[in-house]
């Protein structure tokens, strides 16, 4: 018998001393304070790291080349903003007129087959997907020609642009072949597009806005801060076209149609001043202007521009995580962030904010069908007075107020976010829209009229998106269908 | 058995092996030593005062903060003065514990959201310490009708746009000291 064993039996006899704690009990006991001080431990290391992560300085792990393409290499320096930026590939985002899903227009509405009738876009239009894509979705696109297609249409689709025109020069890149470029340009996108590799700060890469600021007698250099997050997504998300001019050795130089001011009139009567069009509609003739994104143009005579709210701030608002504050560099719809873009200033609930936002869209959408439907028939009225034998002389004021109105509807149409960017000024051009296809309408009636036709045309069926298209390869083929009654 | 003599046998682990006893107790001091250290940098004293840099211990309410401190009520009032109840100092306390319970969990677990709201308990707290500072202000108010919060009209007591990311980082203070400044002096030599 050992000394301890003896103890512990005296212990048992002493009620004072207590009675002998067994082994397993011990062993739970330290068990329990071991498991204690390591809580307590991780508890303290996460203040401390808590405490300290304002503190941490920006840390750059490997310095940028001046054009470094590459988002990844930026993503090693700034991994919470690239982090965010990389969630542009989810592509399964819905709203209920955006999201990230490549939505098919056409199938949704035949009626804009017709009106692009002529153009590539009646053979595929869909929704762009995320920043991510670019690249992959400009090289899949039914729009693009073989074998020549002009190399300005990779001006945004990514980093590896900048570098290409500072080698290339800019005229000579615009004037390049596509698919000449397609080797050289891989990274979609990207951090470069948007910021200075040295300081960060955000720059204009794109030569187009910084021609266009000129244009319009601005200094884009004196833009401020807030202004560039704005700026910096007009380098894209606007009305451009190519232009094409000999002598001063232009071959599709691209070009934002800003000389006369930004808004809808001042553009139009731009485009007239160039006598520019994108395509002769083949049902009615009529010389038309292809709207392209005028997101920013149209974002100029909203409530939010007005008050100086930038795109940045709704489509990629300010993130606190712990005490590092950053820029959400996922890319998208308000509407699916609602909590961190709309509510930071609309402070009512979330469910309450989107019923607001999708009325408004809802009522825009309304208007745009009205004014589709006024201008898909105000095409089949000029094509019919066109099939009575109307000369190009009395058709060309019916084709003057169509092109002006479906520039107006375009400028809407093309528009990301159903009008929600200026709610008035969509509903005031879609009116006006609607109101010139009528007029010109009217004056095709009265051409026919004046041969004897007062009965309707007969408009063909284009309620399914085949059957638009046939309608539409008639009329590309010159033999039309006939519409007179 | 007697409970004396129980607690007692385990205060003491009696009849334990003697390197289980020291372990044990090693254990313990290391668990009261980071218990003290824990207190410390989390400036768990701070909680019992009125200090308004107490809300400022975790980034959460640097925002708040921030627009409070910039605000009319920045001149008169701290954050206890509106968003803890004043109606008996138990009252305090209670709310106090269980609102930072609360919020030490979520910053904890990273799961504050970015769009700070009252909460619905919080809703009759602040309301009450409005009326009692501004109680002539509101007399004829809230004899006139349905019963409103303050804030339905006045909103923007913290700012007109709010989120953790509202103030620009100049406005931002820092977090306050947690009494291990001592520690980077070394480096600084």
């Amino acid at each position: 018998m050992t000394a301890e064993s003896s103890q512990g039996r005296q212990a048992a006899q002493d009620p004072r001393r207590g009675s002998p704690v067994p082994l397993w009990a011990g062993v739970m006991i330290a068990g329990l304070a071991a498991m204690t001080v390591v809580l307590l431990g991780l508890l303290a290391v996460s203040i401390m790291e808590r405490r300290w992560e304002t503190q941490r300085p920006a840390l750059v792990v490997q310095p940028l080349a001046e054009w470094e393409p590459n988002s990844a290499a930026w993503g090693q320096n700034y991994p919470v903003e690239y982090e965010s930026y990389l969630r542009t590939r989810v592509t399964d985002t819905k709203t209920k007129y955006g999201g990230s899903y490549p939505r098919d227009y056409l199938e949704a509405d035949p009626y804009q087959v017709i009106l692009f009738a002529g153009y590539g876009f009646t053979a595929e239009y869909r929704q762009a997907r995320g920043h991510y894509y670019a690249i992959e979705d400009v090289t899949k696109t039914k729009r693009l020609k073989t074998p020549f297609n002009a190399a300005t249409c990779w001006t945004c689709k990514s980093t590896d642009v900048p570098r290409l025109m500072s080698q290339m020069g800019i005229k000579e890149f615009y004037a390049a072949n596509f698919h000449d470029l397609a080797k050289e340009i891989t990274h979609p996108i990207g951090c470069q597009d948007c910021h200075d590799p040295q300081t960060l700060r955000l720059r204009i890469t794109r030569p187009a806005l910084k021609e266009a600021f000129a244009a319009l007698g601005r200094d884009i250099n004196a833009a401020t801060h807030q202004e560039m997050r704005s700026l910096v997504c007009a380098q894209c998300h606007v009305e451009y076209y190519f232009r094409t001019d000999e002598k001063a050795g232009l071959k599709n130089y691209l070009i934002f149609p800003w000389g006369k001011g930004t808004t809808l009139e001042e553009i139009l009567a731009y485009y007239d001043g160039q006598n520019f069009s994108d395509y002769v509609h083949t049902v009615s003739g009529t010389r038309i202007i292809k709207a392209q994104h005028p997101d920013y143009e149209l974002y100029l005579t909203g409530i939010h521009a007005f008050r100086n709210v930038s795109c940045a701030d709704c489509h990629m608002p300010y993130h606190t995580e712990g005490g590092v504050k950053y820029t959400d560099h996922h890319v998208q719809s308000p509407l699916l962030n609602v909590a961190n873009s709309c509510a930071v200033c609309h402070r009512w609930g979330e469910d309450e904010i989107r019923t607001r936002v999708e009325s408004i869209q809802t009522k825009v959408e309304k208007a745009k069908l009205a004014a589709e439907d006024a201008l898909v028939h105000g095409h089949f009225d000029v094509a019919a007075a066109g099939q009575a034998g109307a000369s190009a002389e009395e058709l060309g004021n019916a084709r003057q107020l169509l092109r002006r109105a479906q520039f107006r509807w375009d400028f809407i149409a093309a528009n990301n976010g159903m009008g929600f960017h200026s709610p008035q000024e969509s509903m005031r051009l879609l009116g006006e829209a609607a109101n010139l296809a009528q007029q010109a309408r009217i004056d095709a009636a009265r051409v026919l009229a004046k041969r004897g036709i007062t009965a309707p045309p007969q408009y063909p069926d284009i309620s399914t998106r085949q059957k638009a298209w046939e309608v539409a390869q008639a009329f590309a083929g010159g033999q039309g269908i006939g519409l007179l009654p | 058995m007697d409970i004396v003599g129980r607690v007692n046998s385990i205060v003491t682990l009696a009849g334990l092996p003697r390197f289980l006893q020291i372990g044990v107790y090693s254990l313990v001091d290391a668990g009261v030593g980071l218990a003290v250290l824990l207190a410390r940098i989390a400036n768990a004293t701070s909680y019992l005062s009125d200090d308004p840099q107490t809300c400022i211990n975790c980034h959460v309410m640097t925002d708040a903060y921030a627009s409070w401190q910039r605000g009319s009520h920045g001149r008169v009032a701290v954050c206890i003065d509106c968003h803890v109840p004043h109606s008996s100092i138990v009252a305090k306390y209670a709310y106090k514990a269980r609102d930072g319970l609360k919020h030490s969990y979520v910053f904890t677990t990273r799961s504050e959201p970015q769009v700070l709201n009252l909460s619905t308990p919080a809703m009759p707290v602040v309301q009450a310490n409005c009326v009692r500072c501004h109680s002539h202000q509101v007399m004829r108010v809230a004899s006139a009708g349905p019963q409103r919060q303050c804030w339905d009209c006045h909103q923007n007591i913290h700012g007109n746009v709010r989120s953790l990311s509202a103030s620009p980082i100049e406005l931002r203070p820092g977090l306050p000291d947690a009494g291990l400044e001592w520690m980077k002096k070394g480096d600084e030599g």
